[in-house]
């Protein structure tokens, strides 16, 4: 038992490890992973203490929240094993975090003196008493500090600390700042709202409990900011509470339920007085009405509420997402929501178009509805739905749910599902073959990279809510993607760019005109400027990067992606492991080095290494080419990648025809993938044999390398793209030209 | 209450807040900041474009900035959203544009991209940039490759100016291929030495250089070994683009060290305000570098003088090829870099070199070696006017300095050593003394503490590992006193 509670310990340790955002989806396993391991509750909550107590500022918030987001939702036994030690785990953090980091932990601070939102229990996160001191603590020592501060700084802090801006009364974070996206793609954890993430698919945003009252009407007018909707649409229940069958804390407040849809069904109703003649708007309308009069006349379980809720919140998210700019946190005073849309071409409109299981897609609420409902109601306790068809049969391509179980699609809509496939593999095209409309929940940087080449929208910058209207879009217009990027920039999607310049296709009028004088130097060219700009392509969201929109530039832009994508999983490995400068190569390496955009960068090490083998890595003498080098070193270096099981099957012989041994996989660090040590390719890389067999064999008097054919095209020895992978007496010869040549 | 740190960071707090600020650029206006060592800022480009030194910024990304004195400028218009403490920052905004000095630098790219176009296989054309201090000379460059970067091309950047350490520390002639875009965030607008490779991986590419130790401040510290190290440089640089298309047809650009030609005087003037009167010196160096990289473009930065000589003295490259020159006008805005700030930018240097940046946290290796262990070379003094050597006073008045071979010696090993960074060459001990200290440097160490009665030294080194590589103990930069704490 007490093993089993270490092993538990210390995966939860590892896990902590890698959490470097505030991601959602990590903060929500970790918060499942303490709650199926309760039993050893005491383990792992030392472990995310001694975490916070020890992470690097950087890290400290994203473990905080996971602090919060455990205490929520399995405040037993968590808040008691955190309790005692929550004054220091929080002071520490505080100490050393930066202060927008501090004011998000204020933030979460007042929500542990709340209740949970949407809890029966009304009692506090934490026991007042144990929050009580941090606050003195911190009113203490910002009261010493305004002592020496000037009076100006001081009234500053009267005004915006301790009271708070008005938004803060609710146990809602604030969250009224433009929310960034999160480099990984994943939707971040937004702060912690109290309640917010709990399996008992609490209330969304814009309805939370204390503010029903007072929330519906005028939340429902544009100018309001309801600052928090984006954050919290990224939130959604973990996906694996069904299937864990955690107890559910009871949670569904029905009539903050109500409130929501309410609000919703004002939201519509506005949008729909501006454009009359939408369709779509009008069947959502009634949809929404529909819900309304279900929801209100029916007695529903928590678990179906649950859902409705779920629905509604990613409703609401949506509404929002389109009627809000991408940057600016507040409604456009003047444009209603959906707005944007109307003077898109009709293709837009699929989007509110029948079926794909998307669930926010609009008119087809009560259907999804029914679908989710009737689902776990087939499971838990049949409850008839009264306005509800009978559940139709899932499209195939919403990713595999099994029928009859609850699958995370429809628990949490086809979104969810493609954003945690996303985060995993992204710019991996679909697999399915019907143009499904991606998922509306799915913010587009998220769209963009699991999209099949043609719709991805990359060019669209991060927009800060998921947005239907282009994740939708793609299909009618995938084989016209200018098209697409008119229709968005049409939208106000994407937005800054101002007009595109006009771009001639033709080739560029002729810049030979410019000569080499200042006069000519200093006439402004205007219509060249879009070579640097807009005619290379929309940038890369990452790193401002261009690629055009042809069919080589969708290839390199999806290569891209890919290498954003490994460097960041990649960076954050590294991050435990710890780095070291490398060297600087010499002049022969720097010659034959190749800047290649988007390969793996493995840093040069060991000098003229091809594997660069940590050996060489720790050692300066590494670098002299091949001076002094003894033999059985180079044979622990060589290697092939590792064949993967299929490819094995189609010919490459996974035991060494000289001593018939297999070769053993092992994974390199350098090459970030499973080699094959001492095995070499021969004979057009059919063959694979021990490099020592091999040598033995052939009088071992020319090194492998150099003939097997393998050898240099197996490895994707990527340092800067290409490196010659010649050793030994080749190499010196080629050294020595160099050399030679320079002098 | 004593919680560390707490009120300072309150302070902060109150000053942040206030400072989200939204800032419209026009077409062609420049957004110019100063942010302090201590300090940092966050930038966002909400809507438009703008980029820095000729890289784009990526819209909505939010870029952090700390330590550096630049501008972003916009083609098009852009909203900017900044955050943080500037030491000073102002938008410039030129009610005509044609009077924006981007006007001409665009126009030069455009002309050096028709001619990268007309070289088919050939050569790109191989641009020097030259000028006075502070005239944007690096700024300048730095422009010339981004923009060339974005169009799909491979050029290289050189630097012959000992001060700047492009992907290098200070005191290094370094070249490097650009085919990636360059780190916004970087200090040195991506040319800083925090982005050259090390073993993890890196967010923005790496850039890898090649570089050679001068290990003085000024050309004319000792200007046989620039004049040797520009000549390895350009053949370096010639082998590259001899062997990569690509790289060939992106030319080169040369970024050089500050001359002022007036009446017949060439003042070599250090950035940072010094002014030191030399005879001949910087226009001959300025000759050499254009024999040695063939450069074929002359851009002048804010010296009609200046290119009158060039002209007086230029005709044609080695190729026969005619060699252009033209003045541009000094931008106005260029930051004088003032010693303090130059200073602190050298040690923040030192300091991302062997512990990386925010960005990337590396950890390098503190060993300790006996003095036996270690070969540690120094220039032959002597040959330099004492004056400016402050280590002058202990040499060894024996040696003979009319020895052409002796261009170095083994350096004794004394308590003056702490705290120096030496370059690690890439040769061996027992190569002659001449390869050695032409050889390209593979990296630096620096000697955190000397024992001299048990003789030992302790060091510290990027990668652990022996030191069997000849080291060079140069003059300059300057110890770094509190590298380790």
């Amino acid at each position: 038992m007490d093993d089993h509670g270490d092993e538990v310990a210390a995966d939860f340790r590892e896990a902590l490890q890698d959490l470097t955002t505030n991601a959602r989806f990590e903060i929500v396993t970790l918060t499942n992973i303490a709650r199926e391991n309760a039993n050893h509750g005491l383990a792992i909550s030392e472990v995310l203490t001694n975490h916070i107590k020890e992470a690097p500022a950087s890290k400290t918030l994203p473990a905080l929240y996971v602090l919060d987001s455990i205490v929520k939702n399995v405040p037993t036994p968590y808040a008691l094993y955190f309790g005692p030690k929550l004054y220091q785990i929080f002071m520490g953090s505080y100490t050393k975090v930066d202060s927008a980091t501090r004011r998000k932990m204020d933030e979460m601070l007042k929500t542990w003196k709340e209740p949970v939102a949407g809890s029966i229990s009304k009692k506090p996160v934490f026991p007042l008493e144990l929050v009580r001191p941090i606050e003195n603590a911190l009113l203490a020592a910002r009261n010493a500090y305004m002592q020496q501060a000037n009076f100006q700084s001081q009234q500053h802090l009267m005004r915006g600390r301790p009271a708070g801006p008005p938004t803060r009364d609710t146990p809602t974070p604030p969250m009224g700042r433009a929310y960034q996206p999160p480099p990984h793609g994943q939707p971040p954890y937004q702060g912690p709202p109290n309640g917010q993430y709990p399996p008992h698919g609490e209330q969304p945003y814009p309805v939370r409990s204390g503010n029903t009252a007072n929330g519906t009407p005028n939340r429902a007018t544009p100018p309001q900011p309801a600052p928090s909707a984006g954050p919290y649409a990224h939130y959604q229940q973990p996906p694996n509470q069904g299937p864990y069958g955690a107890p559910p804390p009871p949670g569904i407040n029905i009539d903050k339920l109500k409130d929501d849809i309410q609000q919703l069904i004002e939201l519509d109703r506005a949008e729909f007085a501006q454009n009359m003649h939408d369709a779509s708007k009008q069947n959502r309308l009634k949809a929404l009405l529909d819900l309304q009069k279900v929801v209100q006349s029916q007695n529903l379980p928590q678990e179906q509420l649950m859902i409705i809720n779920d629905q509604v919140a990613k409703l609401a998210v949506n509404m929002r997402a389109q009627s809000q700019p991408s940057t600016s946190s507040s409604y456009p005073p003047s444009l209603p929501p959906y707005n944007t849309h109307t003077p898109t071409p009709p293709a837009v409109s699929q989007q509110f178009a029948p079926p794909p299981a998307a669930a926010p897609v609009l008119p087809q609420l009560p259907a999804v509805l029914a679908a989710a409902l009737g689902r776990p109601a087939s499971n838990v306790a049949p409850v008839p739905v009264a306005a509800a068809p009978p559940p139709p049969p899932r499209p195939a391509t919403t990713g595999g749910a099994a029928p009859g179980t609850l699958s995370l699609d429809s628990i949490l809509g086809q979104g969810a599902l493609a954003a945690l496939l996303a985060a995993k593999k992204p710019a991996t095209p679909q697999q399915t073959s019907t143009p499904v409309p991606p998922p509306a929940a799915i913010p587009p940087a998220l769209a963009a990279l699991r999209s099949p080449p043609p719709q991805s929208m990359p060019f669209s910058p991060p927009v800060q809510q998921p947005a239907p209207a282009p994740a939708a879009a793609p299909s009618p217009l995938a084989q016209n993607p200018s098209a697409l990027l008119a229709m968005l920039r049409q939208s106000g999607l994407l937005g800054g760019t101002p007009t595109p310049p006009v771009i001639p296709q033709a080739p560029p009028p002729d810049p030979n005109i410019i000569t080499l004088t200042p006069a000519s130097l200093k006439l402004p060219r205007p219509h060249l400027l879009p070579y640097l700009l807009d005619a290379l392509g929309p940038p890369c969201s990452q790193c401002g990067r261009r690629f055009p929109t042809t069919e080589e530039g969708k290839k390199k832009k999806t290569l891209h992606m890919d290498w954003h994508f490994r460097v960041h999983q990649r960076v954050a490995e590294a991050e435990q492991r710890g780095q070291h400068r490398s060297q600087f190569v010499n002049e022969l390496d720097w010659i034959q080095s190749h800047e290649e955009p988007d390969v793996d960068y493995n840093a040069p090490s060991g000098g003229l290494s091809p594997s660069g083998s940590s050996d060489d890595d720790n050692d300066w003498s590494g670098g002299v080419g091949g001076r002094g080098r003894n033999k059985g070193r180079e044979e622990k270096k060589r290697y092939i990648i590792a064949p993967d099981e299929s490819a094995a099957e189609g010919g490459v012989n996974k035991v060494c025809p000289i001593c018939q041994e297999k070769f053993q996989s092992r994974y390199l660090e350098e090459v970030q993938d499973w080699v094959w040590m001492d095995a070499i390719m021969v004979g057009g890389g059919k063959r694979v044999f021990h490099g020592t067999c091999w040598d033995e064999v052939n009088g071992g008097s020319q090194g492998a390398g150099h003939q097997g054919a393998g050898y240099q095209g197996a490895g994707g020895l990527p340092l800067l793209g290409k490196r010659k992978a010649d050793e030994g007496d080749g190499e010196e010869e080629v050294r020595g030209g160099i050399k030679r040549m320079m002098r | 209450m004593s919680i560390p740190g707490l009120g300072q960071i309150v302070a902060q707090h109150a000053a942040s807040a206030p400072a989200t600020r939204t800032i419209t650029l026009h077409p062609f206006s420049e957004w110019r900041f100063q942010i302090s060592p201590t300090s940092s800022a966050t930038c966002r480009l909400l809507t438009g474009t703008a980029e820095r030194d000729g890289t784009e910024l990526a819209q909505i990304k939010t870029y952090n900035l700390t330590r550096c004195r630049s501008k972003l400028v916009s083609f098009t218009g852009a909203t900017l959203e900044i955050t943080g403490e500037f030491e000073s920052e102002n938008v410039k905004h030129y009610p005509n544009q044609a009077d924006s000095p981007f006007v001409s630098y665009l126009n030069l790219h455009f002309l050096l991209q028709a001619r990268r176009t007309q070289s088919g296989n050939g050569h790109g054309p191989r641009v020097m940039v030259c000028g006075p201090g502070a005239s944007g000379k690096s700024s300048l460059a730095k422009m010339l490759i981004g923009w060339a970067t974005r169009q799909n091309e491979q050029p290289v950047l050189a630097t012959v100016d000992p001060r700047d350490g492009m992907l290098a520390l200070p005191g290094t002639l370094s070249a490097a291929v650009f085919a990636t875009v360059m780190d916004v965030e970087d200090p040195e607008g991506g040319v800083g030495v925090s982005c050259t490779p090390s073993s993890g991986p890196s967010a923005v590419p790496v850039k890898l250089p090649v570089g050679y130790y001068f290990g003085r401040e000024k050309v004319e510290d000792d200007e046989q070994l620039w004049r040797d190290l520009v000549r390895r440089l350009g053949s370096s640089v010639r082998a590259k683009t001899g062997r990569d298309q690509g790289v060939r047809r992106g030319g080169v650009v040369i970024d050089t060290p500050a001359v002022e030609w007036k009446r017949g005087e060439v003042k070599v003037k250090s950035e940072d305000g010094e002014e030191q009167k030399e005879k001949g010196g910087g226009v001959e160096g300025l000759m050499h570098v254009i024999r040695e990289f063939a450069v074929n473009i002359i851009i002048v930065l804010g010296s009609p003088e200046l290119e009158a000589e060039l002209r007086r003295q230029n005709n044609k490259t080695p190729h026969g090829e005619p060699i252009e020159i033209v003045n541009l006008d000094r931008p106005d805005g260029v930051i004088k870099q003032d010693r303090q700030h130059l200073l602190s930018s050298r040690k923040a240097l030192i300091k991302d070199y062997f512990f990386g940046d925010s960005k990337r946290a590396l950890s390098p290796s503190v060993q300790s070696f006996s003095f036996d262990d270690v070969v540690i070379f120094r220039a032959v003094d002597g040959k330099f006017p004492r004056a400016w050597d402050p280590i002058s006073a202990n040499m060894d008045k024996g040696l003979d300095l009319d020895d052409p071979t002796l261009v170095l010696e083994r350096a004794e090993i004394t308590e003056e050593m702490s705290h120096w960074t030496l370059a690690v060459m890439d040769a061996s001990v027992n190569d002659p003394l001449e390869t050695i200290r032409q050889a390209p440097v593979i990296g630096w160490v620096c000697v955190s503490d000397v024992d001299k009665d048990r003789r030992r030294l302790k060091i510290l080194s990027p990668v652990s590992g022996r030191l069997t590589r000849p080291m060079v103990w140069g003059r300059w930069p300057e110890p770094y006193v509190n590298l380790l704490g």
